[in-house]
């Protein structure tokens, strides 16, 4: 004999132990002159605990494994350069702009032999008061790279006497990125990090070395006392290979 | 000590902690791939299915919503890929017990796991909605609630799912026992 469905849902709610008080009593006189309810609800039970009782199966054990090592090396954002790209939408022109509204920025200069004396001051002072850096430090020059390991724009700006290399970068990766130039007037003079922390930079005569991962921004300050011609050569190093060079160029006035 | 609960781990996966996420890895890899194994009855599929739910996670971490519960989240990635699975091999539909082979090795098919094997079959002869339901409620050990979030389904649907899916196993095992 048919169920009616409503008993038939009340038995099943009874089973799973969520039923009403006033709806448990309502089955339990239905199945007080069903026996075909009462069939019905042993064998419901009797279904519900061999589900219940499956046991789990262990996944093989090599999958955390196979899991772990297939992850990209960085969060995903950073895996290509064509995924990056929109990373890379502010305008580097804000970057000084930002930083006058209040962006906290991380200053670093790990080991230099070139810093002068007040370098952070100057290098603060100069962008701090900074309202709008392409009025105050127009490009000269700027790259853009579409590298697998490397992706993004570097922009050399001129503030005289400062000139600003300005990177905004991403990387699969750690990057070495060695910056050389041969004019000896022109001495490592700042470096500074917007809303990000874990690059590390160490100057030397003539040559920058900067080493980080994943996306940053930072720029780089030199003095150039008399706004000379400079040339700026750029390598960049994954694992110790090259994988791109540039070069960036400021006339002088 | 404990272990941080699923959303702190989530938050230190945000910010690139990847032992955060192999601690999520240990932890619901056995759910997951049991779920992806009920809904596909193959454990070289279930595997497959387990692997790339949490490459999923990993690569959507910012679009997880900590206002639900991670459970949800990655239950739900696993049942979808586990239906993708499904249409792809064109087993939307179910099958008939005839059909339904037994992926395991010989010395598994002990008389005693008998009424578990009638039981996978079983299951693999109602439609994946019905499944699915099947497999959060009774495998998985979810509540009504959890599964209708899982799902995003009413509550309601979700009872009206389970209660037909046990009368169609519960014919099926029947038809079984006959046989």
């Amino acid at each position: 004999m048919a169920i009616d469905e409503k008993y038939t849902a009340l038995i099943n709610a009874d089973i799973d132990g969520d039923i009403p008080a006033d709806e448990q009593a309502e089955l339990a006189a239905f199945l007080a002159e069903s026996e075909a309810g009462q069939a019905l609800q042993a064998e419901l039970r009797d279904l519900c605990s061999t589900l219940d009782g499956e046991e789990m199966l262990d996944p093989p054990p090599h999958m955390k494994h196979v899991v772990m090592n297939s992850l990209p090396k960085a969060p995903a954002e950073t895996e290509s350069p064509g995924f990056l790209r929109p990373l890379f939408a502010v305008p580097a022109l804000r970057y000084a702009a930002t930083f006058a509204a209040g962006v906290v920025m991380a200053i670093m200069i790990v080991d230099s032999g070139q810093v002068q004396q007040h370098a952070f001051d100057d290098v603060t002072g100069l962008v701090g008061t900074m309202s709008d850096v392409s009025d105050l430090a127009p490009s000269v020059d700027s790259t853009i790279i579409h590298k697998a390991d490397v992706a993004g724009t570097i922009t050399l700006r001129r503030a005289d006497p400062i000139v600003i290399i300005d990177f905004d970068l991403s990387t699969k990766g750690p990057i070495d990125i060695v910056a050389t130039y041969d004019d000896k007037t022109v001495w490592f003079n700042g470096f500074a990090q917007l809303e990000s922390t874990g690059t590390s930079i160490s100057a030397n005569n003539g040559q920058i070395r900067i080493h980080f991962e994943g996306k940053r921004r930072y720029a780089v300050y030199l003095h150039n006392a008399d706004s000379r011609k400079l040339s700026i050569n750029l390598q960049f190093f994954s694992n110790g290979e090259s994988v791109h060079e540039a070069v960036l160029e400021y006339e002088g006035t | 000590m404990n272990e941080p609960d699923d959303t702190t781990l989530m938050e230190q996966c945000t910010k690139g902690d990847r032992q955060a996420f192999e601690t999520l890895l240990i932890r619901y890899e056995k759910p997951v791939y049991n779920a992806a194994y009920r809904m596909l009855h193959s454990r070289d599929d279930a595997q497959d299915v387990t692997q790339t739910v949490f490459l999923k996670v990993y690569e959507n971490l910012d679009q997880y919503d900590p206002r639900y519960r991670f459970f949800s989240w990655i239950y739900r990635i696993a049942l979808n890929e586990s239906v993708n699975v499904l249409k792809k091999a064109n087993r939307l539909e179910p099958l008939d017990t005839e059909t339904i082979s037994d992926t395991r090795g010989p010395e598994q098919q002990a008389a005693s796991e008998q009424l578990s094997k009638s039981v996978q079959t079983a299951l693999m002869t109602i439609k994946p909605d019905y499944r699915s339901v099947v497999v959060l409620k009774h495998f998985l050990g979810c509540s009504y609630s959890e599964i209708s979030e899982i799902l995003e389904v009413p509550e309601k649907t979700v009872k009206s799912r389970l209660y037909t899916a046990r009368q169609l196993l519960k014919e099926q095992l029947e038809r079984d026992g006959k046989d």
